[in-house]
């Protein structure tokens, strides 16, 4: 399974790592959460493998928006590991409650954020209300991945 | 030679000697020597062989010159090391034992065996049988070759005016040598002029250097020429002949540095020695300390331009009459016997990593404008300020390794910024006591004496040293000061830091030009850039240019001890030079056979040297070899259609012997390489230094030039059954011999296309351009031929065979 990480960021490449920590510092999830932010986790996942940073549930906290790929010195490429290593998690299932969550709700209503207080507001200044969107096939990528439990419905 | 002893050895029967050495585990690890000496003893001509520990020993030497005499060899062959290292070692052991060198001969089983093919030991063994046996049927060939004496100029150049360029100049001075000390910007005195104090011991930098300065100034041995620049050298080792520029001052000697001048210049421009955190005039002198002291003017500002006079105010305050609007460029010709690079280096600019907000935020400054800032003779008098509103920083924090060890800018440690941050942050310490100071580091790098106890010495006045570089900093548009953001890695805690002030300490680069003197001296550059030594330990102020050193940071970062250290060794290799007087040079030219030169004048263009002269008409026109000037890159001799050109020590009869010897064995699983000795060969040896791993297949061949590589050659390889063929030299620019490797480039690609319409694959004739330095690429292009010969078919071998087998013509 770590073999699937590895796939996208060579081991090798790991090691470029001096522990500058430009990552954490530029990571913007890093501000805000209680997460031990790019370096850690890749630091953890080069002396634990990547079987012990798929249990971290601060993975999630990633947003995918490069800057600490952008911003490493030794060019390492942190994004496609914290992603890689999402997958491997996804596909064994360690997917935190909250993340869940919000998948369903996007396969659901095609949308992130729950809206039907949008459209109350929409209502009251004489809006249209935002109206349902066809989730089809987005509920069949969400189950095909494994994110989504297929509901029996 | 004289023609009858010449004779006599050409007659002798072919008796040699061959020592195979274990290096103590470097070849005897991987390499069974012992069963090597054994197959060495059975090759033809040979009379002896053994094995031992270590050939180039004082046992190992005498074991030569014993085996000489006893066995009475007229050929050694030393199995060992490369060539590059220990050619020069054992030619004198054998010319010592009556020999001459030039019938010596050496087969690298270390740095292109044993050290690239760690894990495969039988595969080494058997490659290095293969390269003894390449290496005793060449010496079979080898003939006597006298070496001539060329006399040495008693004068040295010295390109840079830092303090590298100062003391290689002042103590070649002192030793009686005349120098010419050439400096591109208006005074000498470099970097360190810039710099307030000096680490470790806190020096005032201007202080211990104005001496020498002026000390140069006056020196009766040294031509100072500052506003000079290199435009072109030709010669060699001993007989350099130098054209050098000397631009215009527009201010004559006359000068008493009064300065009334400058009051009323109305031009205004950034003030480079300042880094630009002041102003100058059009007429302004370098700095208060400069040598010469003397005013000049800057034409590209100056009013009075392209000979109209639009402005004399600084002619009519001046009282001596000093200023000359007409005053033309100089070219000077200087002919010199030895040559010392102290061209120094230059400030990574840190503006493209733009989450430090360097040209966007006034309060982030570079450790150099620091320096200047800081500094009692800079633009605020040695008062720290911050350029957004002049007040008094209360909080500093300063960002190491800003441009060094990062594939982003510079991958290489600068060296010099840990200290110089310590340093400064001492200085802070010692005038404002109270301001707080913090160094975000990754390492600090306190190597060097003295330097640890000064890293102790800002920790106890309180300084903080956080482990961990910011992701960005932050400015408050209002009040201009500095938030950075980064973790704290010790700790494992993120930290928001408000400043005043920021400080990058930033890693040294080469020149931006060096590459302009690197091609007027044919030097080589490392990967990172900056000048290469003839040997990283041993050689250290040594260019592969017989001559020519290095001093300062020209060669790699240093500090100022460092520099001052190299250069007064490169001036004295250069004093070795000049006091001797007179130097031997290797006996490899290019001679011509009048017999079977045809006078068709092939030979004559493709000469870099233009040392080929055709004289005669009709049937007695033939090519003649100017030898004084002939470098013996080997060209003409692999363009010579009828074999007419002999190049000594390399000819024809002993690489196709080489070539012959490779493909003895199972040539339908070999690349042939020929490596020139400068560049490719000297990259492989780089490979082995590295210990880069690469397949065994590969039997390499050395030339002088990859001009030499006759398709001849290529097509002999092919002939024999090779499943490959690898010809490689500099990097067209950097061409040891000017550009012969152009010629190299044509004659492949004429085969390439041959190839292509025979229905061969091209691919098995490949060309790379790799330099000393790119040993990876070495092993990468070897790697890359493996793959390509284990798909070459049986069928293939044998259409190759034929298609390059010589067509009787005559």
């Amino acid at each position: 399974m770590a073999k699937d990480v590895w796939k996208f960021v060579a081991p090798e490449h790991l090691y470029y790592c001096y522990e500058c920590s430009r990552c954490t510092g530029s990571c913007p999830a890093a501000m805000v959460m209680d997460t031990p932010g790019p370096r850690r986790l890749l630091i953890k996942c080069l002396h634990e493998g990547p079987q012990a940073v798929i249990q971290e549930e601060s993975l999630w906290f990633c947003t995918i928006c490069h800057v600490c790929e952008d911003r490493c010195p030794q060019e390492i490429h942190i994004t496609d590991l914290l992603t890689a290593l999402m997958n491997l998690a996804s596909r064994k299932g360690n997917v935190p409650e909250r993340v869940k969550a919000a998948v369903e709700t996007i396969a659901r209503t095609g949308r992130s954020v729950v809206t039907y207080r949008v459209d109350e507001e929409r209502l009251r200044l004489g809006l249209k209300p935002l109206g349902r969107i066809d989730t089809h096939e987005l509920e069949i990528i969400a189950a095909r991945t494994g994110l989504l439990e297929k509901k029996s419905s | 030679m004289p023609e009858a002893e010449k004779k006599k050895s050409d007659n002798q029967e072919r008796r040699v000697g061959v020592f195979v050495c274990h290096c103590g585990l470097n070849i005897g690890g991987v390499v069974d020597c012992k069963a090597v000496a054994e197959y060495a003893a059975r090759l033809p001509d040979v009379v002896y062989a053994v094995d031992n520990l270590y050939t180039c020993s004082d046992p190992g030497q005498a074991q030569i010159k014993d085996a000489i005499a006893e066995h009475k060899l007229n050929r050694v062959v030393v199995a060992s090391c490369t060539p590059r290292l220990h050619e020069p070692t054992f030619r004198a052991t054998v010319a010592a034992a009556g020999l001459n060198p030039y019938l010596f001969e050496m087969a690298n089983i270390r740095e292109h065996c044993s050290w690239v093919h760690l894990h495969e030991k039988d595969g080494a063994t058997e490659k290095a049988k293969d390269l003894i046996r390449m290496a005793v049927s060449r010496s079979r060939l080898l003939t006597p070759q006298t070496e001539i004496k060329v006399p040495v100029t008693r004068r040295a150049l010295v390109l840079g005016g830092g303090v590298a360029g100062i003391q290689s100049a002042l103590d070649l001075a002192d030793s009686g040598y005349e120098v010419y000390l050439i400096e591109r910007s208006a005074s000498i005195g470099g970097r360190m002029a810039q710099i307030d104090k000096t680490f470790p011991t806190m020096d005032c930098s201007i202080c211990i250097l104005a001496p020498k300065m002026s000390e140069v100034g006056r020196h009766p041995n040294i031509h100072l020429m500052t506003l000079s620049e290199l435009e072109s050298v030709e010669g060699y080792v001993g007989n350099f002949k130098a054209r050098v520029r000397r631009l215009a001052r527009f201010v004559t000697n006359e000068c008493t540095s009064c300065g009334d001048c400058v009051a009323e210049c109305p031009q205004l421009t950034p003030d480079d020695f300042n880094a630009g955190l002041s102003t100058r005039r059009a007429i302004f002198i370098p700095f208060a300390q400069a040598v010469p002291s003397s005013y000049l003017i800057d034409m590209s500002l100056c009013l009075n331009k392209e000979g109209i006079i639009a402005c004399d105010k600084c002619y009519q305050a001046c009282q001596h009459h000093c200023i000359d609007y007409n005053q033309q460029d100089e070219i000077l010709n200087l002919e010199v016997g030895t040559i010392i690079v102290a061209t120094g280096m230059d400030v990574y600019d840190p503006t493209p990593l733009t989450e430090f907000g360097y040209r966007k935020f006034p309060n982030v400054l570079t450790s150099l404008e620091f320096e200047r800032l800081i500094n009692a003779g800079g633009p605020s008098g040695g008062n720290l300020i911050r350029p957004s509103d002049g007040g008094r920083p209360k909080r500093v924090a300063f960002l190491q390794c800003i441009g060094s060890r990062s594939y982003r800018s510079n991958v290489y440690c600068s060296s010099i910024c840990c200290m110089n941050t310590i340093k400064d942050v001492l200085l802070i310490k010692e005038h404002w006591p109270e301001t707080e100071v913090s160094v975000h580091y990754i390492d600090i790098r306190a190597y060097g004496k003295g330097f640890e106890e000064l890293f102790r010495r800002a920790r106890m006045e309180g300084v903080l040293f956080i482990r961990g570089l910011p992701g960005e900093i932050i400015e408050d548009y209002k009040t201009r000061n500095l938030t950075l953001i980064g973790e704290d890695t010790l700790q494992g805690e993120i930290y928001k830091k408000e400043v005043d002030m920021v400080i990058l300490s930033v890693g040294l680069e080469p020149r931006q030009d060096s590459e302009a003197i690197q091609r007027l001296l044919n030097l080589s550059c490392a990967a990172d850039g900056f000048f290469l030594e003839a040997h990283p330990k041993l050689r250290p102020v040594d260019t592969p240019v017989y001559g020519v050193f290095l001093a300062g940071c020209a060669e790699g970062p240093k500090d100022i001890k460092e520099s001052v250290t190299q250069a007064s060794a490169a001036a004295s290799r250069a004093n070795i030079l000049m006091s001797a007087g007179e130097v031997t040079v290797e006996a490899i030219t290019a001679s011509v056979n009048p017999d079977r030169c045809m006078g068709c004048g092939l030979c004559e263009p493709v000469c870099p040297f233009k040392s080929i002269r055709l004289e005669g008409e009709g049937k007695e026109r033939k090519a003649f070899i100017i030898e004084a000037s002939c470098q013996g890159c080997g060209t003409c001799a692999a363009e010579c259609q009828f074999g007419a050109i002999d190049m000594k020590h390399f000819n024809d009869q002993q690489i196709l012997a080489q070539i012959d010897a490779a493909t003895e064995k199972e040539p339908e699983k070999l690349v042939v390489a020929f490596c020139c000795n400068w560049c490719s060969y000297a990259g492989a040896d780089f490979a082995g230094v590295s210990r880069m791993q690469y397949p065994t297949p590969v039997r390499i061949i050395r030339t002088m030039c990859s001009g030499r590589v006759s398709t001849r050659f290529i097509a002999e390889a092919f002939v024999k059954g090779a499943a490959a063929v690898l010809v490689s030299g500099c990097h067209p620019a950097d061409c040891h011999y000017i550009d012969a490797n152009l010629q190299t480039e044509k004659r492949v690609n004429k085969l390439w296309k041959r190839m292509e319409k025979a229905g061969l694959d091209p691919k098995r004739l490949q060309l790379a351009w790799i330099s000393a330095a790119e040993g990876n690429r070495f092993a990468e292009k070897i790697s890359e031929m493996n793959e390509i010969i284990q798909k070459v078919t049986p069928a293939e071998i044998q259409t190759s065979r034929e298609f390059f087998r010589p067509k009787k013509k005559e």
